[in-house]
């Protein structure tokens, strides 16, 4: 809880630097900001948590685990973020309140025990990212960005709010505890209501986290945002959504799996097929990864497919595990766009040859998103197919397999890119903050694939 | 000493290592005094533990070193077993093999890749000796298999000659077929007894009863394991093959040690053998058939290397009919005597190719007794002791196993016998055409002729002196003798004596027995001295026409071609199927079929994102439809 109200403060604190012209302390003060809400939320671990605030939040184990690795893949962007915001815009310090008060959305997201607060995390980390989308006022692609992103949004939004509102006319409560009980308590008389409100919930969710067919904004805000925001949009806000996707479920509709099951089901194959076949045949890295990160969707959403006990272990330990390949396959894409000025495929040719730290870390990475052993994204990978295998989802899996196929196709393209093509090309200089995050995240990714141990048990 | 057992198979692995890992640094003699001292220091160990156990009033050991596959209720640990059976073969193993590691340093000294030689021959005396020592049948198979991987390296020490290549790769080929064999029979044993531990299965087995179905699938399926490995029909073409290699690697693996190692695990699991008497009745009629079989196809020969190998084969389808009327002692006594004078033959022959140059066609020799003349009385030792002529070794082990079947079926004793008339001529034979008369080679190699060094012949000494007194262990009753040999090895077939018939020949009989088949021998000898000496006739050019019998002999029974149609050429038109209609049309289309797929579709899918919002919020209440309409129905 703390850590919250601490990135609150820290949100307003950062503004009023930019006012007072202290660019240079920016960056230091976020990320002390950053790493004193980290120690705060790790600190309550294990602390018996409860309902605070009239019930309006809670801040159990899941709500610190997501909090913590929502926070720390934020603290990497932003090590990134150093010149990054400088060369793109004079408003630097309305980015770090930007992000700072989008991440306080995120927190209120994974630790809600009220729907009311839900749909406020949701609006307070949606409404920043609609500004932070279109943050490059003169570039036509980013404002476009920012446009489609709000209508459709807004459009999404509606169907959440609509969602709790059917909710709360069937059980007359917005506290999850109080409509889990409601649940239990009518095996067999739950009102339509209801059941018509979880599909609603499902909708606003699937648009939230870019699931098929409610997928369509996601490639061209994906493309048209600055690339950093687009980092944080796939990776932190994904994480989220899927933690509040996931709490919801787990807490309060376990025992109507068998209505919106096949549902999801289905909502999952669609979005594998189409996240993973469109990324096929992309040309530009960039889009490439939004497209992979629609076919990620699709497998975490067998974790609330098959919902059972290690979903949500198998949810982190995935979101972990391409949150931080992800920031790495962005990392290198803005030290090439910077030199060649472009971000297909053929930019890459050569990398190997003049820069061949910045190519490894990203041959690590691309083999984490492609789920080879190794690698924390084969962990991820098998920890969501084994909780679907639990379930019995055999066809599912077969299919997942035959996607995870596919998209080697597309990770290892940039692979042979860097290694096997030659190019005229000059090192890139990339300065040390970038070297730390490749390679820290690099090491990370290895780690878990080695020894996953020490992140798998923690639930 | 018995508790370190461990050091005689490490003496040579570390003889491995250091000829390996120097094998292009260290000198020759380093390299030989390496391997040599490792060999001798096993053997050193080895006869330690064989006084000791020869005194100790318990027979079995069980010397643990660590546990090795643990998991669940498997449990498998790496332990040896001393035994008289394994401290036997120990013997033999560690003995023979450093004669021939000396023997070795003068044969192979003009070669490049003398380093190679020794490591790959230490490596060999470690894995036999794991196979020799191992308490349980996993750790036997890893000696098997080691031994089989020694064997193909060393069949094809001489890589470069294609031919030599292709008979390492049909050696391992063959033995894979058996190997295969003895890895399901080891699967079986475990399911059935839970355990591979010789000392856990053969006292489950002892109480079960005689013709038992999973004994007699798991005594079939051990048994084609040690078709491949020692050579027994049908498996038996790629020993004569196996010739390829230098001439010790004949000696050592292909006649004396590793070719053994199939009646040696059948002499070790012997109990699971006597109680599965429709087995042992296979065995006995496969042996009969090989001995029979390599034997007239010896006749014909005239490869000096070859004929060697034939009898080989045929001797090792004499232990495989003694194991099969259930003369365990006879047929381990013909292991012993035949690793002496076959090993003894072979080194003569290596002693003769070296000196004819590398020549080993006998048309091209004769007259040799002169100029090679401890060669010359060591072989002569050696084959009078093959034919089984008194008091010479290979005469105590054969009539002990010839009695045995005399007893148990009387055809096969006639068969036997005149299986040992064919031994008798074609190894008088091949001395005859070698050493008698005049020679008939090139005047360069007659110019070359000469003795070979001591460390060669001193190893033909040792090994025909062996020959001569070697079945002084077993002299049987009706000489006075007390059999030696089968009161040491009774503990390990005490069982299966129990539940077999004993010997109950009277002495008239079984002299009458010896007679006979030492006077086939005898006439045989005469015989061929008659045609090679007296008339010295010397066999025909390749191209003469010979007559049907003469030509099927001469052409081992067209075996090698009969394989090719029967099973290689369909099984290669197989391949092709495979390779060019299942793998390139089928899996490959098909696989590429779904790459391509992906792209076509991607190419469709692309367009989707049309960029276009009120396009996507279409899609979108499309979606958003079809949830509702899905739950109004789940409603």
């Amino acid at each position: 809880m703390s850590s919250l109200i601490t990135l609150s403060i820290l949100a307003i604190l950062v503004l009023y630097l930019g006012l007072y012209k202290a660019k240079n302390a920016l960056l230091p003060a976020t990320l002390l900001g950053l790493a004193g809400a980290l120690v705060l939320a790790v600190l309550e671990w294990n602390g018996g948590a409860q309902p605070i605030y009239s019930g309006m939040m809670l801040f159990d184990n899941f709500a610190i685990a997501f909090t913590t690795i929502c926070i720390f893949s934020t603290m990497l962007i932003l090590l990134i973020s150093k010149d990054y915001f400088e060369s793109i815009s004079e408003h630097v310090a309305e980015y770090y309140t930007l992000i700072l008060f989008s991440l306080a959305g995120i927190l209120v997201m994974v630790s809600y025990h009220n729907l009311t607060m839900l749909f406020i995390g949701v609006e307070i980390m949606s409404v920043s990212l609609y500004i932070l989308a279109g943050i490059r006022k003169d570039d036509f692609k980013s404002n476009e960005a920012a446009l489609k992103y709000f209508l459709m949004g807004a459009f999404s939004t509606g169907f959440l709010l609509f969602g709790i509102t059917l909710l709360y006319g069937a059980t007359g409560t917005f506290d999850l505890t109080q409509i889990r009980d409601y649940v239990i308590a009518n095996p067999t008389g739950i009102s339509p209501l209801f059941y018509t409100g979880i599909t609603l919930l499902i909708i606003g969710l699937c648009f939230k986290v870019g699931a098929a067919p409610f997928h369509f904004w996601t490639p061209d805000v994906y493309e048209g945002s600055p690339t950093l925001i687009t980092a944080f949009m796939s990776t932190v806000v994904k994480t989220a959504g899927f933690a509040a996707f996931l709490r919801l479920f787990l807490m309060c509709f376990a025992p109507l799996h068998d209505f919106w099951m096949p549902a999801l089901l289905v909502i999952s194959l669609l979005t594998l097929f189409v996240g993973n076949v469109t990324a096929l045949y992309q040309h530009s890295f960039k889009r490439m990864l939004a497209f992979s990160s629609i076919s990620h969707v699709g497998y975490m959403l067998f974790a609330i497919v098959a919902l059972g006990v290690n979903s949500s272990n198998s949810v982190f330990i995935y979101a972990t595990a391409y949150s931080i390949a992800s920031i790495v396959a962005f990392a290198v894409l803005i030290l090439v766009k910077r030199q060649t000025g472009a971000d297909n495929f053929d930019s890459f040719n050569g990398l190997a040859k003049k820069n061949p730290f910045i190519a490894f870390t990203l041959t690590v990475a691309m083999l984490s998103l492609a789920g080879i052993p190794l690698t924390a994204g084969f962990i991820g990978k098998f920890m969501m197919f084994s909780t679907a295998l639990a379930e019995y989802h055999i066809w599912l899996v077969i299919l997942a397999v035959l996607n995870a196929v596919i998209g080697i196709f597309y990770y290892l393209r940039v692979i042979v890119a860097m290694y096997f093509k030659g190019a005229e090309r000059n090192e890139i200089q990339s300065s040390s903050y970038f070297n730390f995050v490749l390679g820290f995240s690099a090491l990370i990714t290895v780690v878990i694939g080695v020894y996953p141990g020490f992140i798998s048990s923690l639930f | 000493m018995i508790n370190l057992v461990w050091l005689v198979p490490l003496f040579p692995l570390i003889g491995f290592l250091i000829n390996g890992l120097g094998r292009n640094t260290l000198s020759k003699s380093v390299i030989g005094l390496t391997g040599c001292l490792a060999v001798l220091a096993s053997f050193i160990v080895s006869l330690g533990i064989f006084i000791e156990l020869n005194a100790s009033n318990t027979k079995s050991f069980i010397v643990p070193l660590f546990d090795w596959i643990s998991a669940g209720t498997v449990k498998i640990p790496f332990s040896f077993m001393v035994d008289p059976l394994s401290a036997l073969m120990l013997l033999i193993v560690t003995g023979i093999g450093f004669l021939i590691h000396l023997y070795s340093t003068g044969y192979m000294s003009h070669d490049a890749g003398f380093g190679k030689f020794f490591s790959y021959l230490n490596l060999f005396i470690f894995f036999m000796l794991l196979l020799v020592l191992g308490s349980n049948y996993v750790i036997m198979f890893i000696g098997w298999e080691g031994v089989g991987l020694c064997s193909y390296l060393l069949i094809g020490f001489w890589y470069t000659n294609s031919s030599y290549a292709s008979a390492a790769k049909k050696a391992f080929i063959m033995n894979r077929i058996g190997d295969l064999g003895f890895l399901i029979a080891v699967f079986l044993i475990f399911t059935t007894f839970n355990s591979v531990e010789f000392a856990v299965i053969f006292p489950q087995a002892a109480s079960m009863l005689a013709g038992d179905r999973a004994l007699i699938i798991i005594t079939s399926l051990l048994f084609v394991g040690a078709i491949g490995k020692s050579a027994q029909l049908p498996l038996f073409t790629w020993l004569p093959d196996a010739m390829a290699g230098p001439t010790p690697v004949s000696a050592l693996i292909h006649a004396a040690t590793m070719v053994t190692a199939g009646i040696y695990m059948i002499a070790r699991s012997n109990i699971l053998f006597t109680l599965a008497p429709q087995t042992l009745h296979v065995i006995a009629i496969v042996g009969l058939a090989t001995l029979l079989l390599a034997a007239t196809i010896a006749v014909t020969q005239n490869d000096i290397k070859k004929v060697l190998a034939y009898s080989t084969v045929s001797q090792l389808g004499y232990m495989f009919l003694g194991l099969g009327v259930g003369a365990y002692t006879g047929a381990f006594f013909h292991v012993i005597t035949h690793a002496f004078f076959k090993a003894l033959l072979f080194l003569g022959a290596g002693s003769v190719i070296h000196a004819m140059s590398n020549e080993q066609d006998m048309r091209n020799m004769g007259g040799l007794k002169k100029k090679l003349p401890v060669t010359f009385l060591t072989m002569m030792i050696g084959t009078i002791a093959i034919a089984g002529l008194p008091p010479f070794s290979g005469f105590f082990s054969k009539d002990e196993i010839l009695a045995h079947v005399y007893e148990h079926n009387q055809l096969f004793w006639v068969l036997g016998v005149i299986g040992a008339v064919f031994t008798s001529f074609y190894m008088f034979r091949m001395m005859f055409l070698t050493f008698n008369g005049s020679f008939r080679g090139t005047t360069a190699q007659e110019h070359h002729l000469h003795e070979s060094p001591s460390s060669m012949t001193i190893p033909l000494i040792v090994l025909a002196v062996l020959s001569v007194i070697g079945g002084f262990i077993g002299i049987p009753e009706i000489f006075g003798g007390g059999h030696w040999l089968q009161n040491f090895l009774s503990p390990v077939f005490a069982v299966s004596a129990g539940k077999m018939p004993h010997l109950t020949l009277d002495h008239s009989t079984e002299f009458i027995l010896m007679a006979v088949s030492v006077a086939g021998a005898l006439g045989a000898m005469l015989f061929a001295y008659q045609k090679y000496v007296k008339k010295g006739e010397v066999p025909a050019e390749d191209r003469i026409e010979r007559g049907t019998l003469a030509r099927l002999s001469y052409n081992k029974y067209y075996i090698d071609e009969i394989y090719a149609s029967l099973i290689t050429r369909p099984l290669d038109s197989l391949s092709g199927f495979f390779h060019k209609v299942v793998d390139k049309k089928g899996i490959d289309g098909l696989v590429n079929g779904f790459g391509k797929g992906a792209i076509e579709a991607s190419k469709s899918f692309r367009l989707l994102q049309s960029g276009m919002v009120g396009f996507y919020i279409f899609m979108m209440v499309f979606g958003i439809v079809a949830l509702l309409v899905y739950s109004m129905y789940k409603i």
